[in-house]
């Protein structure tokens, strides 16, 4: 466990904050390496089932990070994107998923030092939180299904061939 | 009496050539059960009838009924289904006409089968009793012990959206405060919620009773179906029952009225009004939107406001 | 061949069925609502709901099945496949309707040109202990169908509640090599006298008004020329085209075939498929065959009364009246038989 790096998908706006992690990097601040980048148009464009996928995938936290309010680039998806965010939030949280392993950021181009402070909280948090278990645990929750004792060496959606 | 009401409304539309075809509530074949009809004929009309085994959202009809004027029955639920419809533009050839019936509360026949040990052959709505009987045996029991929950803690009974209504405005006033499968859920620790949604969700079959039975879901192509991307499979992983569950009700998200078809709908009884009931709270409590109450206000998260709440952003 | 069997030595029983076999029985899968599932306690069997919500048909062919499995190593390509069954099975409480529905199965998975392995290896590794019905519901009507509530067709052992001891009848060969189960006592007069007064009571049960006979008759010869009738208008308006009731049909067994693939492994799945969704028969083109309701609700019914029976001599139905109890909107087929045998 002590080694375990968790794997972060960072969705950053193209205008705002993708420039603002570029600028972290030419100033070469440090920051963990943990987060998978994946550039989008504008906050506003996250579908939130980006987000539920990525956790189903495995991924043990996400970022979604935009322009500052009154700074979109597209001049309002960052608004129309803050009450997708919100209302995701709220509602996964509700469910039980782990507070903290989807958070949210407004990080503007110029903000290359707030954005590898956001990526050293968001990091910190997951690590704490630990590995993402609750969309990827394969439990035996499957009340239905008559399991023939053929796939009781696996279930569908593991990928593990089964013993010959 | 409502379903006279009901009768001579949908006789004197159809006369009239108001409209194509009533959709409303005849007898169903089994006890408990009302069941879905389309009157054409005024002849016909005396198979309406009106009881509180109505429990359908008649509003999911509409999507398939596009062609042709409809005149709806509607309880308040349904009413307002039909405002949130008409502001997703999904009527621009023909209005749909309402028969508003004020809602007198739907009996939840799930939970009256399980009070009643044997098989229950006959039931009577009698206003505040429902009378059941079976083999040898008959009860009345009260009707208000046996609501659906959803029914409960509505405050929207009243169809004001209707083109006409069919009887004395009821009182507006719920009889719980908050939905019980919601308040017991809420006392849950996170990773207890986690466990409930995922041993309800465990029994999904993937037949979709619930996405057809709601009046909000008429993707041409639902998510589900999408094979690029492909977001889940077809096949009962745990892991895409949940995603299916999660995605459908968060679809709903300030487009529900918790009219409880879905639960309603599902042969494997499964918990769902939880989450919609929720989801409804939040965007009262961020954005004050109520679904259906009224024409104008556009659902929420098809706009924005500067000062909308941003406290969860870093 | 008739033994008992106990009610206070029913939990060792099944003990020992489940020390030597993989036993599946009906289990409660919450208030109301059973499956069949492989059971490892006897505390799990529930008998709370007459028949389950998912039929026996899930036993032999799951609603997810996997056959086979992928994985590219190097150069190389290891495919295993799943059609093996390594343990004997045995079912322990299924009702007529639901073996009926196995057999008409059956005859379309273990036909004479094709055999589906999946499906035949499962078969031929069970044993059905059937359970008889002395109350049927008001929605059953298994005796229309050509079946019985206490019908002895397609079970290996039939087990009968007498209250405090089942009869139990080995009627096959399989069901005979039971005879020697240490918990099997010979059941004498009274206990025979009472299994047949139960008989004749549950029949009686299906004979009267609240089990009304369906007019099946000849439906297969008047459907033949209906396929163009206006009464189809009116049959689909009510189905909102979920998949309820054709997935909890014992005979319905139409299923799609799906790779799920990641990177370098991966499996074929093959999942419940059913035909009032419109996905069914949609063509790669875009074009659909059956495009709205009308024509899929049609094929459903065809198929059940018209199709089968053209194919396999028996309409697609056993009467077990799960369609009825569970469709959301209350579409009845029993309804629409009386229709269309009153259809001009």
């Amino acid at each position: 466990m002590n080694n375990w790096e968790p794997k972060i998908l960072a969705f950053l706006c193209n205008w705002c904050s993708y420039a603002g992690a570029d600028l972290a990097g030419t100033s070469r601040i440090q920051y963990p390496p943990n987060i998978r980048v994946i550039r989008v148009p504008c906050s506003g464009r996250i579908n939130p089932l980006f987000i539920l996928k990525a956790l189903r995938s495995g991924i043990d936290g996400v970022l979604v990070s935009g322009c500052h309010p009154g700074d979109c680039h597209y001049l309002s998806g960052n608004y129309v994107g803050r009450r997708k965010s919100a209302t995701l939030k709220h509602f996964l949280e509700y469910l039980g998923i782990e507070e903290g392993r989807v958070q949210f950021s407004w990080v503007s181009a110029a903000e290359g030092v707030k954005f590898s402070q956001v990526i050293d909280e968001v990091t910190q948090d997951i690590k704490k939180l630990g590995p993402q278990k609750q969309f990827i645990e394969e439990k035996d929750s499957r009340v239905q299904v008559a399991k023939g004792p053929s796939e009781e060496t696996k279930n569908p959606g593991t990928l593990e061939p089964s013993n010959p | 009496m409502v379903q006279k009401r009901i009768r001579e409304e949908a006789k004197r539309l159809l006369e009239n050539k108001e409209v194509d075809v009533i959709v409303g509530f005849g007898e169903g074949s089994l006890p408990l059960r009302a069941t879905p009809i389309f009157v054409r004929k005024p002849e016909e009309v005396d198979r309406l009838i009106w009881n509180s085994f109505c429990e359908n959202n008649l509003a999911a009809y509409l999507h398939k009924l596009d062609r042709f004027k409809v005149g709806l029955v509607v309880k308040g639920c349904d009413a307002r289904s039909v405002t949130a419809l008409a502001l997703e533009k999904r009527f621009p050839n023909h209005p749909v006409y309402l028969i508003g019936v004020p809602c007198q509360r739907m009996v939840d026949r799930r939970k009256i089968k399980r009070a009643v040990k044997k098989e229950i052959l006959k039931a009577v709505d009698e206003g505040g009793q429902i009378i059941v009987s079976g083999d040898g045996f008959q009860t009345s029991l009260k009707k208000d012990d046996f609501l659906y929950p959803s029914c409960q803690v509505c405050t929207h009974r009243n169809p004001d959206q209707a083109n006409v209504i069919v009887a004395e405005p009821v009182e507006e006033k719920a009889l719980a405060e908050i939905h019980p499968d919601m308040e017991a859920f809420e006392r849950m620790t996170p990773q207890e919620r986690w466990r409930f949604f995922e041993k309800e969700v465990s029994r999904c079959m993937r037949c979709y009773a619930c996405r057809e039975a709601c009046p909000m879901c008429y993707c041409n192509e639902c998510f589900v179906d999408n094979s690029r991307p492909k977001w889940i499979e077809k096949s009962l992983d745990p892991r895409d029952l949940q995603f299916y569950h999660i995605v459908r009700a968060y679809h709903q998200t300030g487009r529900c009225t918790a009219c409880g078809a879905c639960e309603r709908a599902c042969p494997m009884e499964i918990k769902l009004n939880y989450m919609t009931q929720k989801l409804n709270q939040d965007v009262k409590d961020l954005y004050g939107f109520e679904t259906g109450v009224d024409r104008e206000t556009p659902p929420p998260l098809s706009t924005f406001e500067t000062e909308d709440k941003q406290e969860f952003i870093k | 061949m008739k033994s008992k069997l106990d009610k206070k030595d029913f939990k060792p029983f099944l003990q020992g069925l489940i020390d030597r076999f993989d036993l599946y029985a009906p289990v409660k899968a919450a208030e109301g609502v059973s499956v069949y599932q492989k059971i490892a306690r006897p505390e799990e069997v529930n008998f709370d709901l007459l028949n389950p919500q998912k039929p026996l048909k899930e036993v032999f062919f799951p609603q997810t099945e996997v056959m086979f499995c992928y994985q590219k190593a190097g150069k190389k390509n290891q495919v295993t496949s799943t059609e093996d069954v390594n343990r004997e099975r045995v079912i322990f409480g299924a009702r007529p309707c639901d073996i009926e529905a196995l057999s008409m199965i059956e005859e379309v998975y273990c036909g004479k040109e094709y055999t589906d392995v999946y499906f035949s290896n499962k078969r031929k590794a069970t044993t059905i202990i059937g359970m008889a019905c002395e109350t049927p519901l008001s929605t059953c009507f298994c005796t229309s169908t050509g079946g019985s509530p206490f019908v002895r067709k397609g079970s290996d052992i039939l087990f009968i509640d007498l209250g405090d001891t089942y009869l139990v009848e080995l009627l096959t060969e399989k069901g005979k090599g039971f005879q020697k189960n240490p918990y099997f006592k010979e059941a004498d007069a009274k206990d025979l006298a009472l299994a047949e007064d139960l008989e004749k009571k549950a029949l009686k049960k299906m004979e009267s008004s609240s089990n009304p006979r369906l007019p099946l008759e000849g439906i297969e010869k008047r459907l033949d020329v209906m396929v163009e009738s206006p009464i189809w208008d009116r049959f689909h308006e009510k189905c909102i085209g979920c998949n309820t009731c054709t997935f909890l049909c014992p005979t319905c067994h139409c299923f799609d075939i799906a790779d799920e693939a990641s990177g370098n492994k991966g499996q074929r799945v093959r999942n419940w498929d059913s035909c009032l969704s419109s996905l069914y028969s949609l063509e790669t083109s875009g074009h659909n065959p059956r495009p709205t309701g009308r024509e899929r609700t049609r094929q459903r019914i065809m198929h059940k009364l018209n199709y089968f029976p053209k194919l396999f001599g028996k309409i697609a139905c056993v009467g077990c009246g799960r369609c009825i109890l569970y469709c959301p909107v209350n579409f009845d087929i029993r309804q629409t038989i009386e229709e269309i045998q009153n259809a001009k």
